[in-house]
Formats: C-alpha cells, structure tokens, sequence
C-alpha cells in the first residue's frame, strides 16, 4: 500500500501539502524521499517542490524563524479561489526515555513560555499520538512525556492563519534522550532517523493530501468566475456575490447554464449578478 | 468509535470517567485543562472533523438548565431544556448543529449529579411541573452505551410526577430504558423524515424501521412515546413521501397511545445558516432559494403553507389534532 502512495505523492494527483522543517539536515532525507527538486524562488527560505504541488520549505531553528517562514510561504502561495493547503511540521525532538528514531504525531502542543497548550484535532489514524513541548532552549532533562523541540507551537499556531486545525499536524522524531543527550547529537544521523519513518511520513502526506483535497474540491469555482473576474471592472462585494452564485449554479448542478445566462446579461456586472440571481431563483426550487 | 478522548484534569480520576475509559483502551488520550481548549475553536472545520469525531469528557460548570427556544416543544411557558452531551453522532445535513459549533467532537459533561440538582431545583421552582427536553444540542439516546444517560436522568422524573422529561432522538439504544420500571412522565420523541429526505440527508441514522421497531417495542412496554416529523423539506416529489411514511409509521403503532405528534418546516437562524453554506458550498439544499424573517432562514416555496396543510391532513386521518402541535 505504502508503494502506491507513494508513487500517488509524485505522480499525477495533486498534493497540496506544505512540510516546513527546522533544519536543512531534516530536509535531506525528505527530499529523495519524497522526490522534490529545488524550488526557485526569490524568498529568503530554501524551497523545494515537485510538479504535484508538494512543497517544502527550511525555516531555521526557533519559534521567530519558524512565523516568519509560513508567512512567506503562504504568501507566495496566495490564491483568490479560497483553496487551501495542509501544513505538516517535521522535525527532530528529545524525550527523557524514548528510542533514537521513534516519532508520534503531536496531539497537544505546548509553548513552555507561555504555558498555552494547542491540540491539532486528530483525523488521522494508524499513527503514534503523544504530546509536544515547545521550549526556547534545548532541554536536558526532559521532565514530561513529551516530544522537546523549538518550532511545533509556532508553526501550528502560524499556519492555522492560513489553513484548517485538522490539516496543519506535527510530526517529530526522537534524536536525542536521557542516554543519548542533546550535546552528544551526531546530526550527520538525522537523516537516517527521519528515514526510519517513511512508511509513517508519506502515509501522513497521503492522508493529509486526501482531506484538504475534498475541501478543495468542494470549495472549487466554476472556471467562469475567474473570466469573468479578468474580463469586467467587479468592486470587492460584487466578486463575493458572483463567486456564490457560481458555487449555487454549481452545487444545484446547473454549472453548464453559467455561461448561457452571462452571455445573455453582456458585460455589466450589475446585470450579470442580477441575472444570475433572478435565473437561480427561478430554477432551483425543489 | 472516536478518534481521541480528550479529558479534562478535573473529571480524570472520577469513577465515571475511568468507567467510560476503560471501555476504549486503544483510543489515545489527551488530558487538557478546559474542554473549550480543544472544542469550537476558531480555525477548525466542523465538515472535516465529522470524519473523524473525538470524545471530551468534561465538566458543566454555569447554568444547567436553560429555557426552551420559542417554538422547541409544545406551547408550555414552563418549557426548558438541558445538555448533558454537545453534538450527535448522526450526521444529518439539516442540523442546526453544524452551524452552532466549528467542531464536531462530542462533549459529554460527566457532573450528572450536578445536572440532577439543577433539574431539580427548577422543577421545584415550577412546583414541581415544567417541561423538560433533553437532545437540544445533542441526540440524547445515542451515545447511551457509553454515557448511560437514561439509567441517570429518567429515574429522577419518577419522583416527579408532574414533571415531565422528553428525549428527543432518532437512536435506537432502548435497552436502558427498557431494563428500567416504565415512568410515565418520560415522553421517547423519535423524530423521521421521509425515505426521499433521509436517503438524501441523513448520514448514519437507523433506518425508519429499526426506529419503528424500538418505538413498538416502548410502547408494548408501557413506555409514552411521540413522533417528530421535522424538518419536513418539500420538493418536487409531493406529498407521497411523507404519505407513505405516515402509513409506515401507523401501521406500527398504536396511534391512539402517541403522546404527541408535531411536524415543523425546515427553519434555521440566518447566522447557523450562513455557517453551514461555507462548509457546505457544495450541498444542493444550500443553494436552494431561501427566504429570511425574524433572524430565521427558510426555504423560498409559494406553496409552502399549504403543503404542509395537506400533510397535517393526511396525518390528522391517523392522529387526532389534539395530539398534534406544529413547530416553528
Ligand atoms: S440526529 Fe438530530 S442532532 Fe443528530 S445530526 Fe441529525 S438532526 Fe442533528
């Protein structure tokens, strides 16, 4: 199964799936993994993608470099159609008594600072669950049964600004432990830690993809909103208007009389937008 | 059955609480401070955690029993409801529900003794009358195995007899209150539409059936029960749907012993509404024309009083008027 899932990551579908990670070591093992290749763009972050619309982005260590990395993303990725994006963390973490290589999704993110606890809603099964920590500087001693590590509640608490709390999710890797401590850490092993976790990160991806890809879909304006956007003069309340009569046409199964019922309006908005509303009005009584 | 329990610290280390745990070894668990860190926050999307609901255990702190909505229930000034429960399992594309809250994860409140003292009191501040609905925010019966709401909240109305409790559901988890001596102050609502509209909009509800079935069997067992056809949602198809359903229905039942019969078009304030066209920009019954009056939104139909005249009728040759109420 894992075999065709990952193939369906570079293949034809779309995969609409940010992964932000820390460290340019964590993106090491990812990128063949996952089958990017770098993204050229003029932002400050190193990106990487594939033709299926899987992006990656490094955002340096820490809760500031972190914001400021989504921020740029998501504005480069900005759309006007209201479709979404699933943001997915990946990175390493410590645990007091955790084996080097093990990794669970984060369900409850907590900013030690500030003590604030976040919880990314679970939809996804078959995969580990426990709480993250995010601290400020490393941490030795692990007191929780936690995942220590210094992004998690930046990134969700950043990328739910631009997406859906179901579809931004954590996934952290134990690099460091009690026995294994964090000033030991030969990072030259993160690769092969993160490697270990395949089967679990592009199973994450998939399903991840698979959700906000029905979102999406179920959000998708018909093409000739976009026409008519570049075709007339539509002030901000008018494109709002235009963009719900097309999702009604759409959602009523009347998407084919679209373009009918503008040609007859011609090339007033007001008299489209009005058209429109009248026809709807009369066909889709049940 | 859920995707995570969450659980406050304050409920952890109840009886019930670790009852209820132990039936779900393998769901994982999340412990939180406040059950609201975790349900309805903004950023999360009602649609998409309907795939995959959590439970939260949590406590009931503030008013416990509220005053009915106008126009929940029958004409009675003295009518309230409480929540034991926030959400359904069922997944009805009408339900208010999806509107009023951003998460779809069921929040039991466990401080049932808490719940039976505010229940209590006003009883007792309405001399001991008062109307009272439990399944407002949720489906009451439904998560019956794990809550074991009945064998709690029913035997409290026994000492108020003139007190008198409906539960509203379209569950068919009877075997709580079959296993316990009829009250006969506790009214069991089932609500149906027709075959069209459940087929249509109703995800995961028994079948009309399997509901008739558990009603029979309340009524065979002395219980009191009533039937709710709401939303009723007209369409091209007429009135043969709910003819059939109403033939269905009373070819199971005892009609004479139905404590009520209500029947109500399908309404929701313009805000839930607003809601739900976003999560739903896709469902047809959303993209329908509506019409709005008094904060309520409605289906736009030039006809739409008098189909459901021509309903009541065909229900009025099963039932007599006095047993029915219209909602709304
Ligand atoms: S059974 Fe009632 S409460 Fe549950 S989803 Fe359906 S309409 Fe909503």
């Amino acid at each position: 199964m894992i075999e065709t899932l990952e193939k369906s990551l570079h293949g034809a579908g779309s995969t609409p799936v940010n992964i932000v990670v820390a460290h340019a070591l964590e993106a090491k093992a990812l990128i063949p993994m996952l089958h990017l290749q770098p993204f050229d763009t003029t932002s400050r972050f190193v990106q990487y993608g594939n033709s299926n619309n899987l992006h990656l982005i490094v955002s340096g260590i820490g809760r500031a470099a972190m914001e400021a990395a989504i921020t740029d993303l998501s504005q480069q990725q900005a759309n006007e159609e209201g479709q979404i994006r699933a943001w997915l963390n990946i990175g390493i973490a410590g645990h007091s008594q955790a084996p080097l290589g093990g990794a669970w999704l984060g369900n409850k993110i907590t900013c030690q600072v500030s003590g604030v606890s976040a919880y990314p809603p679970q939809l996804i099964a078959h995969i580990d669950s426990g709480a993250v920590i995010t601290v400020d500087e490393p941490e030795r001693t692990y007191p929780e049964d936690a995942a220590y590590e210094m992004e998690a509640f930046s990134f969700f608490e950043q990328a739910t600004k631009y997406s859906t709390a179901e579809l931004v999710q954590v996934f952290k890797i134990i690099s460091d432990n009690l026995e294994n401590p964090i000033e030991k850490l030969d990072f030259k092993n993160v690769p092969n830690w993160i490697g270990l976790q395949q089967e679990q990160i592009i199973l994450l991806i998939s399903k991840m993809s698979s959700l906000v890809g029905e979102y999406n879909d179920s959000n998708r304006i018909p093409e000739v909103y976009r026409d008519l956007c570049s075709r007339m003069h539509l002030t901000v309340n008018q494109k709002l208007q235009l963009r719900r009569l097309c999702l009604r046409y759409k959602a009523l199964g009347l998407e084919s009389d679209l373009e009918s019922v503008i040609s007859l309006a011609g090339s007033h908005s007001k008299k489209v937008i009005s058209q429109l509303s009248a026809q709807i009005d009369r066909v889709g009584k049940q | 059955m859920f995707s995570t329990i969450y659980i406050e610290e304050e409920v952890l280390e109840t009886s019930r609480v670790k009852k209820m745990l132990d039936r779900f070894p393998q769901v994982p668990r999340v412990v939180c401070e406040r059950y609201g860190e975790v349900f309805n926050r903004k950023s999360q999307n009602f649609r998409l955690q309907k795939k995959a609901p959590a439970l939260i255990l949590a406590k009931k702190y503030g008013s416990k029993v509220l005053a009915a909505p106008d126009g929940y229930g029958y004409n009675d000034s003295r009518s309230y409801y409480f929540s034991h429960m926030l959400n359904c399992v069922y997944d009805c594309r009408y339900c208010f529900l999806q509107g009023m809250y951003s998460s779809a994860n069921y929040v039991l409140f466990v401080n049932y003794e808490d719940f039976e003292e505010a229940i209590a009191s006003k009883i007792e501040e309405n001399s001991g009358g008062g109307v009272y609905y439990s399944g407002y925010d949720c489906d009451s019966l439904a998560l019956e195995p794990v809550s074991d709401f009945c064998k709690h909240f029913v035997p409290l109305f026994g000492e108020y007899p003139n007190a008198e409790l409906e539960i509203r559901t379209k569950s068919t988890q009877i075997r709580h209150l079959l296993e316990q001596p009829v009250i006969p102050n506790c009214v069991i609502a089932m609500s149906f539409t027709s075959h069209e509209a459940g087929a249509r909009w109703e995800h995961k509800v028994p079948s009309i059936d399997k509901r008739l079935e558990a009603l029979q069997k309340l009524q065979l067992a002395g219980w009191r029960v009533a039937l709710r056809f709401e939303p009723l949602i007209l369409d091209s198809l007429g009135l043969t749907p709910y003819e059939n359903l109403f033939a269905q229905v009373f070819a199971k039942l005892d009609a004479k012993k139905i404590h009520s019969v209500s029947s109500g078009l399908f309404r929701m304030p313009i805000d839930f509404h607003k809601r739900i066209v976003k999560l739903y920009p896709d469902e047809e019954l959303f993209a329908r024309p509506t019409t709005t009056a008094d904060g309520m939104i409605a289906l736009k139909s030039e006809d739409e009083s008098l189909q459901l005249a021509a309903i009541e009728k065909i229900l009025f040759s099963h039932v007599s008027p006095q047993q029915y109420y219209r909602c709304g």
